[in-house]
């Protein structure tokens, strides 16, 4: 199939940027999103021009280093899927494809498609984790955990930290990937002992950040290919209620 | 420890703030809404009522009523004003294209429903409860005394008189549809803001949140339209 794309371009943090109309010719449907892109780059390096850049490392849907908006859509039209797991056979010949990079002051270009996250790992430094002395790990059983607990734990470990929650929030608000990691050490034990002050810390986090506040507007949700619930943003919003009248850190 | 100046200036405060008003103030309209229903039951049930009101505990109570209110409003449009230019400063280049798949056109409308709201508010007070604009329906309040028994202001002629005028009632009516999208998406937000939220609760919030946006609309609007089509006179 035939496309035209029209790709972000920026040279940098300070360039203002701009979008630049690119046609690529015999896109197999079987490529993928980043696929396709590689095809168009081998063509401007042929012809001299610079590639664009866009950040990408497993290509399984795993890592959550990809992300692009794809038509207005983080990671593309598909739910639940990555834009390196979106595949050519969702467009079809003659379509004209917008792809922008995520916008938000706490993501800032670096190149083209590329985007500094560097704000999510300083929130995770703020408490995304547990403390525990090394050395031996303990035996599995000896701290039951109810399924239920376990399977809430695991549903809000699955966030690849992509940021397409904070892409799609008209406030570019990151209230769901934050939840994400509070409530998966919030619905285990081991997460308990440092619960309030985790969530004071992570929350304050995001707005030092320059992210936005939560609307409730859930395009977060609509967006995550891992399909993190909004669940996790209203008992984030009750452990740092708790943690402001009831913490003691 | 944090200190609680921090606390109240993060966004997540700001907006439990605007939860915990936002529903005070919707306690408020249903409140008022029961009162404003009084006029299909006559002249003397409104007029006594409203007369109770503003002489309940010698006058004080309508005083604690209205510092509430106040303070719910101040606090409720300060932190809405507040977290909406963060949220735009949060996002300085807009998308060439962007594709709506869960917010609502009430969702996104919130800041505007409400600063419409406001200005309403504003203008109703200076009908009903100064006397500013639109005095010649207006009826002056008697000071409230226990003893004084035989000057109820007729409060009925007053809502009548003004509600005659389509220009008056057509305002009305509109304000009341902004209540009715502010709400279609405040009370499943304020749930959800304040942390009461699993699967049993979201589809109730859901349903009852925009109905009940509904019904305070169309029981407000009620009024005005009872008087213009004759109904209420
Ligand atoms: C009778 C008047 C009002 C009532 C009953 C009311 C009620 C509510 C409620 C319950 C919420 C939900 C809070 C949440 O999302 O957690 C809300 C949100 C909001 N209100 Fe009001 N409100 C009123 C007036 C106003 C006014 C005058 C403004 C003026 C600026 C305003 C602006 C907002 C905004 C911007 C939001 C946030 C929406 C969001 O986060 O999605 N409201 N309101
Ligand atoms: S919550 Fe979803 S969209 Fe947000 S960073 Fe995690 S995986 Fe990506
Ligand atoms: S490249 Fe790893 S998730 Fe897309």
């Amino acid at each position: 199939m035939n496309l035209r794309l029209h790709i972000w371009r920026q040279s940098g943090p300070q360039d203002t940027g701009m979008l630049k109309t690119y046609d690529v010719a015999n896109v197999s449907e079987h490529m993928s999103f980043l696929e396709m892109l590689d095809v168009l780059n081998e063509d401007l390096i042929a012809k001299g021009e610079l590639p664009v850049a866009f950040d990408h490392d497993c290509r399984e849907g795993i890592c959550g280093t990809c992300g692009m908006v794809i038509n207005g859509r983080p990671h593309g039209p598909l739910a639940r899927t990555t834009a390196c797991q979106l595949h050519m056979r969702t467009f079809k010949d003659g379509d004209e494809i917008y792809i922008e990079p995520w916008r938000a002051r706490a993501f800032p270009v670096v190149r083209d498609l590329v985007v500094d996250r560097g704000s999510f790992d300083r929130i995770i430094q703020k408490g995304g984790f547990v403390s525990v002395n090394t050395g031996n790990a303990q035996d599995g059983n000896t701290l039951p955990i109810p399924k239920l607990d376990a399977d809430r734990a695991m549903d809000a470990a699955a966030c690849i930290g992509c940021g397409a929650c904070v892409a799609a929030c008209p406030n570019a608000s990151a209230m769901l990937f934050t939840a994400a990691k509070i409530g998966h050490l919030g619905s285990v034990p081991q997460g308990q002992a440092e619960r309030s002050t985790r969530a004071m810390n992570m929350v304050l986090q995001m707005d030092a950040e320059g992210f936005g506040a939560c609307t409730n507007h859930y395009e977060c949700e609509a967006a995550c290919p891992k399909g993190i619930s909004a669940d996790f943003i209203a008992q984030m919003n009750k452990d740092f209620v708790s943690s402001a009248f009831g913490g003691r850190d | 420890m944090k200190a609680f100046g921090e606390i109240w200036e993060s966004n997540l405060f700001q907006k439990w703030l605007m939860a915990i008003t936002g529903l005070l103030l919707v306690g408020f309209l249903i409140g008022h809404l029961s009162g404003n229903l009084l006029v299909f039951m006559g002249p003397d049930a409104i007029n006594e009522y409203a007369h109770g009101l503003r002489t309940m505990l010698h006058g004080t109570a309508i005083w604690i009523v209205r510092f509430g209110l106040l303070a719910s409003f101040a606090l409720h449009v300060t932190s809405a004003i507040k977290l909406a230019r963060r949220n735009r400063a949060a996002r300085p280049s807009s998308y060439n294209t962007v594709e709506h798949r869960a917010s609502t056109l009430a969702s996104r409308s919130m800041l505007y429903s409400g600063l419409l709201l406001l200005t309403y508010a504003i203008y109703h007070l200076a009908h009903f409860t100064w006397g500013a604009v639109h005095s010649e329906f207006y009826v002056k309040a008697c000071p409230p005394s226990p003893e004084c028994t035989d000057c109820i202001p007729d409060v009925y002629a007053m809502i009548v008189s003004s509600f005659q005028q389509p220009v008056i009632s057509v305002a009305y009516v509109l304000a009341m549809i902004m209540v009715g999208l502010h709400l279609n998406h405040a009370i499943a937000s304020a749930s959800q803001t304040l942390g009461l939220r699993n699967r049993r609760i979201v589809p109730i919030v859901r349903t009852v949140g925009p109905l009940l946006g509904i019904l305070v609309a169309l029981g407000f609007s009620s009024v005005p339209l009872a008087i213009l089509a004759g109904i209420v006179k």
